[in-house]
């Protein structure tokens, strides 16, 4: 336990990675060549700073890292963070990337025939139970959930359940398979998450840390 | 007979996975967040909680030992309330009343020294050390059952007494070896305080409470729109204690939350006045888990450990007559406190032979040597004491390392 002992900074795969990497430069951090090399299987990547280091992640784990102390601080979508609530995580800035909605989709035909005012359960595919369960339980409706990690657009149209709760940004896949943007539950962007216990006991850097990405986000 | 008694029990333990089920797994598995503590961590828990009770009790603090159960409407009374959702209850067939099984042992304490120690002269400091037992863990602390240690100071409302539990929690854990310790000091109504002061309604202070706990300035700024900036400079002030006093000293604050902050800055000279050591970071806005407090209150993290080691801030107790006194204190997590601690040093375990000298063998014992008495003959002590993980041998007056160790090291 030295006071020179690497952070750790959880980054989310695909989509959010390219919009981040302005960001990342910007707060003065550059990773080494491996990590823009998407074929490579390496998953930690060494940075410009001897004393931080990166991990790639599937973008729901980078909060689940940073929430067990794994990882020092990171980047995740507030959908993320709506679903698990974990307590140990802060979100001090808000990165402004990574936009689209979290909604609440169904087939045209089934709104026309249907009074959501009478619902006492409804069935939904989604890759957040938690949210949706919370979503709807707030309007007094109980939610059961079928958990799916992709494709949720399928479930409606094969009859698996007549709703779905997803991230919808063009509406473009929605629209494809028949189907309309009913609510949205939250606007979502990537936020920086840091861990509870790290800013707590490494005050100094983290701030740090944090005003950086505070700053390039606000000049962004 | 027997034969076909043997296959019907078979097949009754087969299940739809065409496994056969392992009885000795159906009586080993412990429900979801319960476990059985083993050696030596068995011991090294014990011990670590006597001395940390030892220290409390070397600063005045005298034990007190609540019961396991209790009536529910006593036990969620007050700041037991805050646990109300995690306690389990039953049924007391004696009373036909519902009791409750403590999910926490502080409003135990403060029901102790409002009743049966309304007498005893303030300030009355109490300390207790017992298990808990919580309907849900998280996924962070699965544990539904864990133990607390922990110290009350009762009746006592001055900034000597919000110091006092501070240095105590911080000495305890330094005591016991908790390394890079560190006490996150909070002032849990002032974000109350200045949203009513701001005119905000109950809805939107704890909307903005909320924000403020997982520090998303983003959406401060957009709850309390133009108003905003008083919350986002006590969020921007969080971090050591020294700096962030600096910054609230150039905030503007309405006189309520400036009577809260001055009081929190003379507490941390005092608690600096002691031990100049001790890692303090201040966090104006943290709020999760202190419903119940009214004035300072903190958190104590080790660098490198998950969670929190402890917790403890001011409350108000009720007295019998409807009266309330002002209390401060603190539990300690004691799941969280061993994760922070270095692994227990090895117990010494001497095998002693049939025939041993007692007289030389109580002496050893006093000296902190583990007996391991023979019950049976051996012909290698070497070997059976090997057998039995003990590091050494009592032959005749001699203390030998065992064999195998001696020439492990010797390799």
């Amino acid at each position: 336990m030295t006071a020179n002992e690497k952070l750790v900074l959880a980054l989310p795969k695909g989509r959010i990675l390219k919009e981040l990497a302005p960001l990342l430069s910007g707060a003065g951090i550059e990773p080494e060549a491996a990590f823009n090399d998407d074929s490579a299987r390496q998953l930690r990547f060494a940075t410009n700073h001897p004393n931080l280091e990166i991990v790639r992640v599937r973008s729901f784990d980078v909060a689940t890292f940073v929430a067990f102390g794994a990882a020092h601080f990171g980047v995740a979508g507030n959908d993320v963070l709506m679903e698990f609530d974990y307590p140990e995580l802060y979100a001090p800035v808000d990165l402004n990337i990574g936009y689209c909605r979290l909604s609440v989709a169904a087939p045209k035909e089934l709104l026309a025939e249907e009074d959501p005012a009478r619902w006492s359960h409804i069935r939904v595919a989604t890759k957040y139970p938690e949210i949706t369960r919370r979503h709807f339980a707030a309007r007094g409706v109980q939610a059961e959930c079928i958990k799916l990690n992709g494709a949720m657009e399928l479930a409606p149209n094969l009859g698996l359940c007549k709703r779905i709760v997803d991230l919808v940004s063009s509406g473009a896949t929605l629209k494809a398979n028949g189907l309309v943007e009913v609510e949205e539950i939250a606007t979502i962007t990537s936020r920086l998450i840091v861990n509870r216990a790290a800013l707590k006991t490494r005050p100094g850097e983290m701030n740090g840390w944090i005003e950086r990405f505070s700053d390039v986000a606000d000049a962004a | 007979m027997r034969h076909f008694v043997r296959t019907a029990f078979r097949e009754d333990c087969t299940n739809l996975h065409g496994d056969r089920m392992n009885t000795l797994g159906d009586k080993a598995l412990l429900p979801a967040g319960l476990q059985d503590i083993l050696p030596p961590v068995a011991a090294h828990e014990a011990g670590v909680v006597e001395r940390l009770i030892g220290a409390f009790e070397g600063w005045g603090y005298e034990r007190v030992k609540p019961p396991l159960l209790e009536f529910e409407d006593a036990l969620l009374s007050g700041t037991g309330q805050a646990v109300a959702q995690q306690t389990f209850r039953l049924m007391d067939p004696v009373s036909h009343r519902m009791l409750g099984l403590r999910a926490d042992m502080t409003p135990q304490v403060v029901r102790i020294a409002g009743t049966r120690l309304r007498n005893a002269p303030r300030p009355l400091r109490l300390c207790y050390g017992g298990q808990v037992l919580q309907v849900k863990g998280s996924q962070l602390r699965p544990e539904r059952q864990f133990g607390q240690v922990g110290a009350e100071l009762i009746g006592a409302s001055q900034e000597r007494a919000d110091a006092e539990v501070v240095l105590l929690a911080a000495r305890a854990l330094e005591a016991v070896g908790v390394q890079g310790l560190s006490v996150d000091l909070n002032l849990p109504p002032l974000v109350g305080a200045l949203a009513k002061d701001l005119g905000f309604d109950d809805l939107q202070s704890s909307q903005l409470r909320e924000a403020l706990d997982r520090k998303d300035a983003a959406s401060v700024a957009q709850l309390a729109g133009d108003r905003s900036e008083p919350f986002l400079a006590l969020l921007r002030a969080a971090g050591p204690a020294d700096e962030a006093l600096k910054k609230l000293e150039s905030l503007r604050l309405p006189s309520a939350a400036d009577i809260e902050l001055s009081r929190l800055k003379r507490v941390v000279g005092l608690i600096r006045a002691e031990a100049a050591d001790v890692a303090l970071t201040l966090d104006p806005v943290e709020h999760r888990g202190f419903e119940y407090q009214t004035g300072i209150s903190f958190v104590v993290f080790a660098r490198n450990v998950r969670g929190e080691l402890g917790r403890g801030g001011r409350y108000d107790a009720e007295i019998e007559d409807g009266s309330t006194e002002s209390c401060t204190g603190f539990t300690l997590f004691m799941d969280t406190v061993l994760r922070s601690l270095p692994k227990p040093a090895a117990v010494r375990r001497l095998f002693t032979p049939i025939g041993a000298d007692s007289t030389r063998v109580a002496s050893l014992q006093s000296e902190g040597w583990n007996i391991i008495g023979a019950l049976d003959e051996a012909e290698d002590p070497h070997a059976e004491a090997e057998r039995l993980l003990c590091s050494h041998v009592l032959n005749g007056d001699a203390i030998e390392l065992v064999r195998a160790i001696l020439d492990t090291e010797e390799e």
